[in-house]
């Protein structure tokens, strides 16, 4: 408080050399004594009467408010430090993105054909793409943008039971890739270097369901020097490239807002889950799916009764998970899961049991302070892990699941709100600029090879 | 395959030497040397057909599993028995065809196998083990007790901060008066009632009359209650068999309970917790709000709820008389034109769009098969259940000034003089000043059970049978046709108590006649 009122004090008198509207000395603080001595000849006398009331009101209120902070039990808690500030930054102005107009073959037709690209997991390109046509960041001025967007829809592909067929998103890229450097020159100019592309599929740019193939086809050869935003994070992994941004996956936002129970619920299960174990469609014995970590899981807590685990899926899921302390979130066929977006807007703490995983945001949200890690070995002893957690990192970890703008930043909300996932892509973005001079090439030198890569890929789409 | 190959060179060189005079002999030399060779081959070749046909087309697989397994042989840990996915595509048992599971003590140790030979490399580094991993499951999977007991000790600790965060910032004590008495589905409702009144975060007092006296089997179930203060307080008068004269009893009991209340000047909220009553722990949260006299709605279960519609609508209680249904016709007439589904009875307040009282949701129990009706229902029938009111302990109290003028003083209404069995709707003077709970009455925070064995119905003490038993009578009336049982001597008496049917077709044995037993409210119609 007296630092307050110091430099209350101060700024006016830094600002202005000449009139500092301080005043007698009998009022002015002891400290400020020597300061005021400096500017003696330059001292004129001001309306100080006003400035008095000024600070003492401002004193005033923050004892209010401080005791009135200290009755109220804190609900929830601001994450401490850089990492609370970042989440709360405000990316408009701190960076330009252009938008390419793409053909509507390479993002409308596609939704066209099918609209379940809007509500499932990967829908995360295409409401990115929708954000960005409407936002304070576009800019219509290719020459002033610090970032390019390309607008193609690679997991749009459906099947018909719903999952995307990555076999022609390689291609699809490439065809975008290939429009956009031969109809503007911003392309050529950088190879791509501030360019970025939404990839919100398994292994991400990899282009495969599959993580053998996935990693033997690795990230797309012409997306080298872009950045990637995409749900895949693995730590050491080939799909994961060096400076990409994970984002969490779509979870459709009015349904989970629209499922809540009263917070004085009582909590009462102790752990939750609810999905596959054993994938018996691909992997019936087991070991291939999630690495053995879900199977695991079963075998050891099946008759536990603190563990509420099954394959059913209730109609009052969401309703469960709010009246739940620990939310399983472990791997399946590829790390990443919608559970932990539903785990922190309901306030279950995730457990994550998924090696080497990287979190969305994690250099935003500190994911150890939040969320419970588990290795994958040490799965059989989870009860023991979890009820060795003391009352009080619970209560810490559920106060800081509990602040709103740690769940407005796993939401691709509609409309966009201040810090949602959109504005923390943004972020990232930004925290990235000013760009490195040496990715922009000279004209003529090329870096990238169209022609690398497994030969079905070259085919022109 | 070096072997084969050292004895073609040999061969040929054998061969270049001895070119010129013994062809002939040297030529079935050579040839005679030349089998063994060839015949080696081959079976070399067969076994490795057999293999690949036995094993599917990843042998190299299982060469390397071999190799690997081979070298770790003294793991303490490893019982290795290796589940090979080769037995997928052959389907047969193979002689590596084992189950893989590796287990390991407490410890966190547990590198794990990887004996898959996909380990993919590449230019990142990668750690990633892609391929079959083993499940890894500890030797006595099973809950331990210990980790049981933190884990409830967390959620007591989480569930205490969402009260202290979320919850009523009143905690008032909670009074609950309850009527009893002994009978076959006793045990059935008062664990119920035991246990949910235990779990209650506030300080609850107990109170608990019993009709026919204090008795042991009563007692034994009060023990078992984690209550602040718990008080089994008898009455002499046995519980009548006819509906119309339990419920006078009972509300008689609960003056006296009520008069406790009074006289020991406890503070708090009474609540007329029944024990055939389920109560939600909701119910207890809204009571706290009540400031002198408050209603909720009652949910009825069982008997006759959920047949058809309710046919009640609103009826306007004035001072015990009731008027004229009002909206009966169109009431009835969007009923039939709803889907058929299931509708609960509720009996409690209604109220209109701005939340105020205008009027009460009473239960009209339908005519049982075979039930003599006069036709009439008397106004009594109308009578709410006390479970529907909740009151503030001072309400009852016999000092006047704290009270407002609304609320009659405890002689008026509790001491009629006529006579009449009180009415706890009597306790205020006019309904304006009811406050109703629960969402103006549309949550359901307590559901009236209604099913009980028959009066006359025998069960064994604790509900638990004594190993001799000395007779045993079949009982009367079961399902499957009966048959005429020759016997020597008629059939003892049966003793009364002690062995019995639970189900209520007690032996009639004894009595010549059978007595065809009045219809009670109270008779078991739940299959």
């Amino acid at each position: 408080m007296v630092v307050g009122f110091l430099l209350l004090l101060l700024m006016p008198s830094s600002r202005s050399a000449t009139s500092i509207s301080v005043v007698d000395r009998n009022v002015v603080v002891g400290e400020m004594g020597d300061m005021l001595q400096l500017r003696k000849r330059r001292r004129r006398r001001r309306g100080h009467v006003s400035l008095l009331t000024c600070v003492v009101g401002f004193l005033f209120l923050c004892q209010v408010s401080r005791l009135a902070a200290a009755a109220v039990l804190h609900r929830h808690q601001r994450i401490s430090g850089s990492a609370g500030d970042v989440l709360e930054d405000n990316p408009v102005g701190r960076l330009k993105v252009f938008v390419y107009e793409l053909p509507s073959k390479y993002n409308k037709d596609w939704l066209e054909k099918d609209p379940r690209c809007l509500t499932h997991m990967f829908a995360a390109e295409e409401f990115v793409h929708d954000f960005l046509l409407t936002s304070p960041v576009r800019t219509h001025n290719p020459k002033e943008a610090d970032w390019f967007y390309t607008p193609v829809y690679t997991t749009c592909d459906l099947m018909p039971n719903g999952l995307p067929l990555p076999f022609k998103s390689p291609r699809i890229m490439r065809s975008a890739i290939s429009y956009i450097s031969t109809h503007w020159p911003y392309w050529n100019r950088t190879e791509g270097a501030d360019h970025f592309f939404v990839v919100p599929h398994d292994f991400g740019a990899c282009f495969h369901y599959q993580e053998e193939k996935a990693i033997e086809r690795g990230v797309l050869p012409l997306l080298k020097h872009a950045t990637l935003v995409q749900t895949f994070g693995q730590n050491h992994h080939v799909c994961l490239k060096e400076g990409s941004i994970v984002v969490p996956p779509y979870a459709p936002p009015e349904k989970m807002q629209s499922r809540f129970i009263p917070p004085n619920t009582p909590r009462s299960i102790f752990v939750y889950f609810r999905g596959l174990f054993y994938d018996v469609g691909n992997d019936p014995e087991g070991g291939y799916y999630a690495r053995g970590a879900r199977a695991a899981v079963w075998e050891n807590f099946k008759d536990n009764p603190l563990f509420d685990i099954s394959t059913q899926h209730p109609s009052t899921y969401y309703e469960d998970m709010q009246r739940a302390i620990f939310c399983l979130c472990p791997l399946g066929w590829a790390p990443w899961s919608p559970r932990l977006v539903e785990g922190v807007i309901f306030g279950c703490i995730p457990v994550i049991i998924a090696d080497d995983i990287v979190l969305p945001f994690a250099d935003a949200i500190p994911w150890e302070k939040i969320g419970v890690f588990v290795a994958e070995k040490d799965v059989p002893n989870l009860d023991k892990i979890l009820s060795s957690i003391s009352p009080e990192q619970v209560l810490e970890k559920q106060r800081l699941l509990a602040n709103p703008a740690m769940k407005q930043a796993m939401l691709f909300s509609q409309p966009a709100l201040p810090g949602d996932a959109f504005h923390q892509i943004l972020n990232g973005l930004a925290r990235k600029l000013p760009h490195d001079p040496h990715i922009y090439l000279e004209p003529g030198q090329m870096v990238l090879n169209w022609t690398e890569g497994p030969v079905g890929d070259l085919k022109p789409w | 395959m070096k072997k084969v190959t050292g004895s073609s060179h040999r061969l040929a060189r054998m061969r270049s030497k001895n070119r010129s005079g013994f062809n002939s002999e040297q030529a079935s030399e050579t040839s005679f040397r030349l089998m063994p060779v060839s015949h080696f081959r081959v079976f070399i070749q067969c076994m490795f057909c057999i293999g690949t046909l036995i094993l599917g087309f990843r042998l190299t697989t299982e060469s390397s599993f071999l190799k690997a397994s081979f070298q770790n042989p003294e793991d303490p840990f490893t019982r290795i028995s290796a589940r090979t996915d080769s037995s997928a595509s052959t389907g047969t048992e193979s002689q590596f065809d084992l189950q893989l599971r590796r287990e390991f003590a407490n410890g966190s140790k547990g590198s794990r196998l990887a004996y898959n030979g996909t380990i993919v490399h590449s230019s990142g580094g990668v750690r990633v083990d892609v391929g079959r991993h083993a499940i890894l499951i500890r030797p006595w999977p099973h809950p331990d007790p210990f980790e049981v007991l933190h884990a409830h000790h967390l959620i007591k600790r989480v569930q205490l901060e969402q009260r202290q965060l979320y919850g009523s910032k009143e905690s008032k004590p909670i009074i609950a008066i309850t009527t009893t008495f002994v009978r076959t589905f006793q045990a059935v409702h008062l664990t119920g009632l035991l246990h949910t009144l235990s779990v209650i975060p506030v300080p609850v007092t107990w109170i608990v009359m019993e009709a026919g006296g204090v008795t042991n089997e009563t007692a034994h179930f009060l023990s078992l209650a984690h209550v602040h203060r718990l008080l089994h307080l008898g009455f002499d008068i046995p519980m009548p068999a006819g509906l119309n004269e339990r419920s006078k009893l009972e509300a008689q009991m609960r003056v006296e309970g009520l008069r406790y209340v009074q006289k020991e000047k406890l503070e708090g909220v009474v609540v007329f917790a029944d024990e055939s009553n389920i109560h939600s722990l909701e119910f207890f949260t809204e009571a706290q709000k009540v400031d002198w006299v408050g209603a909720v709605s009652v949910g009825l279960l069982g008997f006759a709820g959920f047949e058809e519609s309710p046919q009640s609508g609103i009826v306007h209680v004035h001072d015990g008389r009731v008027e004229a249904r009002e909206n009966h016709i169109l009431f009835a007439a969007r009923q039939a034109a709803a889907a058929p589904r299931f509708e609960p009875q509720v009996q409690g307040p209604s109220c209109d769009s701005n939340g105020n009282l205008i009027g009460w949701h009473i239960f009209d129990p339908l005519p049982l098969e075979g039930e003599v009706h006069k036709g009439m229902r008397a106004a009594q029938n109308r009578r709410l259940e006390w479970a529907n009111f909740v009151l503030n302990a001072r309400a009852v109290w016999k000092t006047e000034g704290n009270q407002p003028e609304w609320i009659r003083s405890w002689d008026e209404w509790a001491n009629p003089e006529d006579g009449s069995t009180p009415d706890i709707k009597a306790i205020v003077r006019s309904d304006q000043w009811v406050k109703v709970l629960g969402n103006c009455g549309r949550k359901v925070l307590l559901w009236w059970l209604r099913a009980e064995a028959r009066a006359d119905s025998k069960h064994p003490n604790k509900w638990i049978l004594d190993e001799s038993l000395e007779i045993i009578v079949p009982a009367k009336s079961t399902p499957w046709p009966r048959r005429p049982v020759r016997r020597a001597a008629p059939p003892p008496p049966a003793p009364a108590g002690g062995t019995g049917t639970k189900h209520g077709a007690g032996s009639r044995v004894s009595s010549g006649k059978v007595r065809r037993p009045k219809r009670k409210q109270d008779q078991t119609n739940v299959s």
